[in-house]
């Protein structure tokens, strides 16, 4: 349903006025034109990060004659008719046109995920400040679009742990394919695809939180609600524009039907909100649906740069040692924009990692990775400047000067949200043992590599002409 | 006792500028707190209406904005004093104005520009003038005109949304105005990428013009 082809971020040519600010942010130099003239994006080198969508502040003005109308324009950007926002020059093709009609077909038995940072961005776009949590705000509104099930891509993120977790054990163990570099960001992925296939082996095979939720919405909770997986739309909001095409991966599906159906951004789930007429800052609080919306702190800070990393160290630590982690805020591994590298005492094993944040930081890692002489076991990956709390889906600010703030109150948040969980590793997440129990059976085992585990294929124009 | 200076006023570096539209973008973000107008974009529900344009020749952009004149044009035709110098700007009382477009064809540099008023985010109607619309008579939107205020009362307005006002570079904690160079400055001098718009304080811009004219001699 996610279109495959449709490259996602574009840049109207009517509004562009050539200052080349995206180029700026840009990781990857796919923006081209000259100055002072529209410019394009080069879908191949594009990592559909968007940033550039959150930086570019050329505007539709309201009187311009000489503008395509605001109504065309919504249309041919997948927008609500309802939206009242200023329209920019960069942006992000919609889908919420698309998710209104489908919620309301009666015959679909609706499905919904949110990434971690929904809960502390969407409220931004209200008018309430920034970082401010509403998890069960983000559920009610959910309920009230008419979705069935209101499920949480942190589930997802605490099976990624599980997964990942054991995969960097076994390969640490044996010591094959180091450095393990993180596969959850699909910008990263598919950054390292198209201009590093070298790299390829050394991605961890598996699924994004995201597409593991997906998998399992068709299967365990299809089972366990005894619907048919066919007649599941499984619905996807996240920080980020590049799950987009993530989704739309081929290779996504589990036994022929797609795991993630739709995929919008958090901007959209707040038109889609307001199109609806919810008054969302008055919303009592409800909780996510089970087992799919149980998760722990760890699953949590996934959506900051260093979260992943801290999380499977959670884990990573216990499964080795047979011993409870000593501290569990692991704050040598927080921060942000940059390379940051740790060592962590695993038993006798010295585990040496690096969390990148912001895709223009990795190419020294990939060429130490191609000359054999890269230090760590463990890489964390993310393309946005902070990770998801910057990505390229989430509010876009209208100051510039506020962005630094931003940030820091979405990332504070998310560290306070997993510090007032009770249960803080994916390890101890009840709904997590139980999924593990009656389904899954063991990480890495059969269930798990049909369902949760994946392969990455050159994109590079080389490859492609082989 | 006080002492007399000339307005401070923002200008434009046209080799610098961009053509962003970020100033414009800031100036009605900072202006609009009462009509709903928080951090995100998302949050707007009205036309962006900036106090300040950036236009576009063949060889330059650059914002163009008031001037703050001393002796201001504007001010002499407003036929109901809309137009005030308060502490050292220029100012429309925009409850006050009729919208005759006297002080947009006085100004000299068209800086000034008549749109509609808004209220809460909603268009703000009259309570006598009707006008057809879509085949029925409804009440016809005020329009006001709109210019640069170099900012000066944006503390007042207070942005509790985001609790982040200050951080815009607008203006001081006590919400005036400090003179360019280190201090806080309007909004679209605090966001330009490219440091091309300068608050100039004349008193002080004008005695180092002149030095630098002597050391050229
Ligand atoms: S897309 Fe926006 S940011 Fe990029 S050059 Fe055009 S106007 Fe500037
Ligand atoms: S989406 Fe990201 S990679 Fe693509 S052009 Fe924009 S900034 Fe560059
Ligand atoms: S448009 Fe308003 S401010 Fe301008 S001269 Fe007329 S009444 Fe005065
Ligand atoms: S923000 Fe600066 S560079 Fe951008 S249009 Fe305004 S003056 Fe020009």
């Amino acid at each position: 349903m996610t279109p495959n082809i449709d490259p996602i971020i574009h840049i109207d040519e009517e509004l562009c006025t050539g200052c080349r600010r995206c180029a700026e942010v840009c990781p990857v130099d796919a923006i081209i034109g000259e100055a002072s003239t529209p410019q394009s994006i080069d879908a191949h080198r594009c990592v559909v990060c968007g940033q550039c969508v959150q930086t570019c502040a050329a505007y539709a003005a309201e009187n311009d004659p000489s503008l395509t109308s605001r109504a065309e324009k919504l249309r041919q950007r997948g927008q609500l008719s309802s939206v009242r926002e200023p329209l920019f020059a960069a942006y992000s093709t919609g889908h919420a046109i698309e998710l209104k009609e489908a919620l309301a077909d009666p015959k679909r038995y609706k499905v919904v995920q949110c990434a971690p940072v929904i809960r502390v961005s969407l409220a931004e776009e209200f008018g309430l400040p920034f970082g401010t949590l509403t998890p069960g705000k983000m559920a009610a509104a959910l309920r009230l679009l008419n979705f069935d099930r209101v499920y949480d891509t942190n589930f997802g993120a605490d099976v990624t742990i599980m997964e990942e977790g054991s995969e960097l054990i076994s390969r640490v163990m044996s010591g094959e394919r180091l450095p393990m570099f993180t596969s959850c960001c699909p910008a990263w992925v598919k950054h390292a695809e198209t201009a590093a296939p070298h790299v390829l082996d050394h991605l961890s095979s598996c699924k994004s939180p995201m597409q593991m939720v997906g998998s399992l919405v068709k299967t365990y909770s299809a089972e366990l609600d005894g619907i048919a997986p066919a007649d599941i739309l499984s619905v996807a909001v996240m920080p980020c524009t590049c799950k987009k095409f993530e989704a739309g991966r081929e290779e996504m599906n589990v036994d022929g039907l797609r795991e993630v159906d739709m995929v919008i951004t958090t901007r959209e789930l707040a038109q889609l909100i307001k199109d609806k007429g919810i008054d969302f800052i008055n919303l009592p609080d409800e909780t996510f649906d089970s087992p799919l919306g149980k998760y722990s702190g760890a699953g949590t800070i996934f959506g900051a740069t260093g979260g992943v990393m801290e999380a499977a160290i959670r884990t990573g630590y216990e499964l080795v040692t047979h011993e409870p982690i000593p501290n569990l805020q692991l704050d040598f591994i927080r921060g942000d924009e940059g390379i940051r590298t740790a060592t962590v005492q695993i038993g006798d094993l010295e585990l040496k990692v690096a969390m990148v944040a912001g895709l223009k930081y990795v190419s020294t890692i990939l060429e130490q990775v191609a000359k054999g002489t890269c230090p760590y076991h463990f890489i964390e990956v993310m393309a946005c400047p902070e990770g998801c709390v910057s990505g390229g889906g989430q509010p876009k600010l209208l100051l510039e000067t506020q962005r630094k703030s931003a940030y820091q109150a979405r990332k504070s948040s998310i560290y306070r949200h997993d510090s007032n969980q009770k249960v803080r590793k994916s390890h101890e997440n009840p709904a997590i043992i139980k999924l593990y129990k009656d389904f899954l059976g063991e990480p890495l085992g059969h269930a798990s590599h049909h369902l949760l585990h994946t392969k990455f294929f050159s994109r590079s124009v080389k490859g492609e002409m082989k | 006792m006080r002492k007399e200076r000339p307005n401070s006023f923002v200008i434009a570096e046209a080799g610098k500028c961009i053509g962003c539209k970020a100033c414009e973008l800031a100036c009605f973000a900072v202006h609009n707190r009462d009509n709903g107008v928080a951090a995100a974009v998302g949050t707007v529900t009205m036309p962006v209406i900036p106090r300040l344009y950036v236009i576009r020749t063949d060889s330059f952009t650059m914002p163009v904005q008031c001037r703050h004149c001393e002796n201001a044009p504007c001010a002499g035709v407003c036929p109901v004093q809309a137009i005030v110098q308060e502490e050292g700007a220029i100012t429309i009382d925009e409850d006050r104005c009729i919208g005759c477009k006297a002080c947009a064809m006085a100004c000299p540099f068209g800086a000034i520009s008549l749109y509609k008023a808004y209220s809460s985010g909603q268009e703000h109607k009259q309570p006598h003038l009707r006008e057809q619309l879509n085949g029925r008579l409804e009440r016809k939107t005020r329009v006001i005109a709109y210019k640069c205020d170099l900012c000066h009362d944006i503390a007042s307005d207070g942005n509790t949304a985001s609790g982040e006002i200050a951080g815009a570079g607008a203006v001081n904690n006590s919400g005036s105005l400090t003179e360019g160079g280190g201090g806080p400055v309007p909004a679209c001098a605090s966001v330009c990428p490219e440091q091309a718009l300068t608050l100039v304080s004349p008193s002080f811009g004008a005695s180092r013009s002149r030095k630098a004219a002597g050391l050229r001699l």
